[in-house]
């Protein structure tokens, strides 16, 4: 990457556009800089959708927003265990040597190739036990993890202090999240708090699976247990994440988008979801894709975008769920690291790519959840606004052009206060994967830089030789946009506002307004 | 929508890979599907009705997913079940004995539920038989001990696939009104929902 020459060209500016925060501007108003949370474009208009965090500080505030367990789970978690960590007799101990051979990714771990992946991820136990590593098996791989386990006693003067290791272009990033440690090494220019970002994902998505009481009670048990047992065939679903961090604005920007959708057509469909309701249910999801249709919620529980990252990511990894309808345990690590959900995920047509996902608190409660799903579907197929849904569907995204700023080449805009962002789709420029991901790799730059832990920036021009950047960050929303080489700044900063006028225009259509609860 | 009663609960049980998916797949939907193999998440329910002489019986098919992981939750999943279909696969040891627990798991927990050995992938054994791994009558003879029907199958041919659901749906119609399971009769709440109305997807 060219990453180098691009950063010594860049300059800064702290203070010019830095918006005034006493300047409330209404609603209905046309946006202009002094934005405060709330009023912004997107901003939805009677509540949030999700826990309110701006999720990067994540790291530091661990457990500032978890939510308290409303449900109380223990009991039935407590049950599960036993027969998870219950001896298991000879017999069974025979065929338990199963767990990476269906892995695909065999790799001669001493090749060059092996080491020169740009981004290596692994997972392992207190104990030193190979959990999970990007590439290549863990077997192949357990006297490198030897290693880094004595690397993390080493450097890791009491638990949870973090410590990197840089050399040689490279980094290496100790995540130690008990009992589990994670390491990521790095050849990317992602700071070390980036890193620890894409390791708290991978954390969660564990957790995800086994809930982190089931893996604080296996490790108390038994030290060296070989976790891989229990995560045998899940390790896709790591892979894909580790990817979408990679090319997924969403995760970088604590955020979800939205399927383009007259309010109209999105409001019936929220309310079909709401009037489909049952006890135990807490979460309604449709999706579209990558993209959220609407979400709706109990009454007074959040779902974390985490959370749902996770969801997205355990939907679109696995093509399981087309067949009849899925019923899985989920926890939802930043909603509950305690217990399991229970998750009805099925497709609304079968080749359709609708996905519902029905949250729920009773593993016992499969029939009434599709219970819900049909008298959602009923009474939607009834509507012409399940019709505008199909249609919408033919155009998932947005061409820049819309907006008709000269020279813009694609941008990303997050709605602090939603949680939801919108972004054209990629150019002709940044049609190849390589192009793709090395723009989201400009754009991680410019969040570090927005993000700086000890001098935060406000706003950040940058010129390189392939684009001009511009990232913005008010209180109410964060703007990075990407400009063809011949823009000029005061290009950039006009098109600011331009750019705001015409989200606000159309935020009914690309941002969730009115989110429903039931 | 049409309410669809949902006569017989029939589970899938076996280790991961062994194919139990690709059997409700072939059964449900007469194909194979080639590409990379999906494990199943969680569990997959599909409703199918088939025909037995006059009658109609619709099937309530719970494909588990065969990972360890989801072990604890697998009594969600088998609980009042008519009819288990442990699956091993014919060229994988390790497959058997995982079948054998699951029948353990069965004789202690659902003393009514009738069980069917499947040794899955037999086109894989017809191209090179010294990929068998379990013997025919290893397999026959755990079946008459415990008293299951053995079927071996090839979800890529259909080999025998549409008779094993057959039999698992003339079964449960000869002996469905033979005696009623205490749980079926119960007050049990978590029972009773899962009980035997389900509504089917083909609305209009
Ligand atoms: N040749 C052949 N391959 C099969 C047959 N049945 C399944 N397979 C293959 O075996 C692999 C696993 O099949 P699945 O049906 O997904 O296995 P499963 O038992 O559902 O696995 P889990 O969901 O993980 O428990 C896939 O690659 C299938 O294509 C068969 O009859 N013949
Ligand atoms: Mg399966």
């Amino acid at each position: 990457m060219d990453g180098e020459a691009q950063r010594s060209t860049a300059s800064w500016e702290n203070a010019t556009l830095a918006p005034v925060d006493s300047l409330r501007s209404e609603r209905a108003e046309s946006p202009m800089p002094g934005l405060v949370e709330g009023t912004e474009p997107g901003a939805g208009q009677k509540s949030a959708m999700f826990v309110h965090a701006q999720s990067f500080e994540d790291l530091t505030a661990e457990g500032e927003d978890e939510r308290e367990a409303e449900l109380d789970k223990s009991g039935e978690c407590a049950d599960e265990l036993k027969v998870l960590v219950g001896e298991k007799s000879v017999e069974e101990q025979h065929n338990i040597d199963v767990t990476s051979e269906t892995r695909t990714k065999e790799e001669d771990v001493c090749s060059e190739a092996w080491r020169s992946h740009r981004k290596h991820v692994f997972v392992l136990s207190e104990a030193g036990k190979p959990i999970y590593s990007r590439y290549g098996t863990e077997e192949a791989l357990s006297s490198t993890m030897g290693v880094m386990m004595a690397l993390v006693s080493v450097v890791e003067a009491d638990k949870n202090v973090i410590r990197s290791i840089h050399a040689d272009g490279c980094k290496v990033v100790f995540l130690t999240k008990s009992p589990l440690v994670l390491v990521g090494v790095s050849r990317t220019s992602q700071t070390d708090k980036e890193l620890l970002r894409e390791l708290l994902y991978i954390y969660y998505q564990i957790v995800s699976l086994l809930t982190l009481t089931q893996l604080n009670h296996i490790f108390q048990h038994k030290q060296n247990f070989d976790l891989r047992r229990l995560l045998a065939g899940s390790e896709y679903l790591t892979d894909n994440l580790l990817h979408r961090l990679d090319r997924d604005p969403g995760l970088l920007l604590s955020a979800v988008t939205c399927l383009p959708l007259a309010s109209s057509a999105r409001d019936v469909v929220s309310s079909g979801l709401q009037a489909a309701k049952s006890e135990s249910l807490v979460f309604s999801i449709l999706l579209a894709g990558d993209r959220l249709v609407t979400l709706v919620r109990k009454k007074d529980q959040f779902l974390h975008h985490i959370d749902l990252h996770l969801v997205f990511n355990l939907v679109g990894s696995s093509s399981s769920f087309r067949e009849g309808e899925g019923w899985t345990p989920i926890c939802l690590p930043k909603f509950n690291t305690a217990g399991f959900f229970h998750a009805h995920i099925s497709y609304l047509e079968p080749a359709s790519q609708l996905c519902l996902i029905l949250v729920s608190t009773d593993r016992e409660d499969f029939f009434n959840m599709s219970d819900c799903k049909q008298r959602f579907l009923e009474r939607l197929s009834k509507r012409s606004a399940y019709q505008a849904l199909k249609e919408a569907l033919k155009c998932p995204s947005y061409s820049v052009e819309q907006v008709a700023i000269p020279e813009l080449r694609h941008f990303l805009y997050k709605s602090k206060s939603s949680g939801l962002y919108t972004s054209p789709e990629f150019p002709e420029v940044y049609q190849s994967d390589a192009e793709q991901e090395r723009l989201m790799g400009l754009y991680q730059d410019l969040h570090s830089s927005l993000h700086h832990p000890s001098r935060p920036l406000r706003s950040f021009y940058r010129c390189g030789e392939s684009e001009n950047l511009l990232a913005w960050v008010t209180s109410g929303f964060e703007l990075y946009l990407c400009f063809s080489p011949l823009g000029t700044k005061a290009l950039a900063l006009s098109a600011v506002n331009k750019l705001l006028k015409w989200i606000r225009k159309e935020e009914d259509r690309l941002f969730i307004l009115s989110p429903l609860t039931y | 929508m049409s309410a669809m009663r949902v006569d017989a609960k029939v589970v899938m049980l076996g280790k991961e890979s062994v194919g139990k998916t690709s059997l409700v797949e072939r059964y449900v939907h007469h194909r194979f599907l080639v590409g990379p193999y999906q494990n199943t998440i969680g569990a997959a329910f599909i409703a199918k009705p088939i025909q037995v002489g006059e009658k109609v019986i619709t099937l309530g098919i719970w494909d588990t997913a065969g990972s360890e992981r989801y072990e604890a939750m697998s009594r969600i999943y088998y609980r009042g079940a008519r009819a288990a279909i442990v699956c091993y696969d014919m060229t994988d040891t390790s497959s058997f004995q995982r079948a054998r627990f699951w029948v353990k798991e069965l004789q202690n927990c659902e003393e009514h539920c009738k069980i069917y050995l499947c040794g899955t992938k037999s086109d894989v054994i017809e191209g090179d038989r010294s990929l068998r791994q379990i013997d025919y009558h290893d397999a026959q003879d755990f079946a008459d001990e415990i008293g299951a029907l053995l079927f071996e199958t090839s979800s890529k041919t259909g080999n025998n696939v549409d008779e094993l659901f057959q039999k698992v749906a003339e079964d449960y119609n000869t002996t469905a009104f033979q005696y009623m399971t205490p749980e079926e009769t119960g007050v049990d709440l978590g029972q009773k929902k899962d009980s035997y109305f389900y509504s089917c997807c083909h609305n209009n």
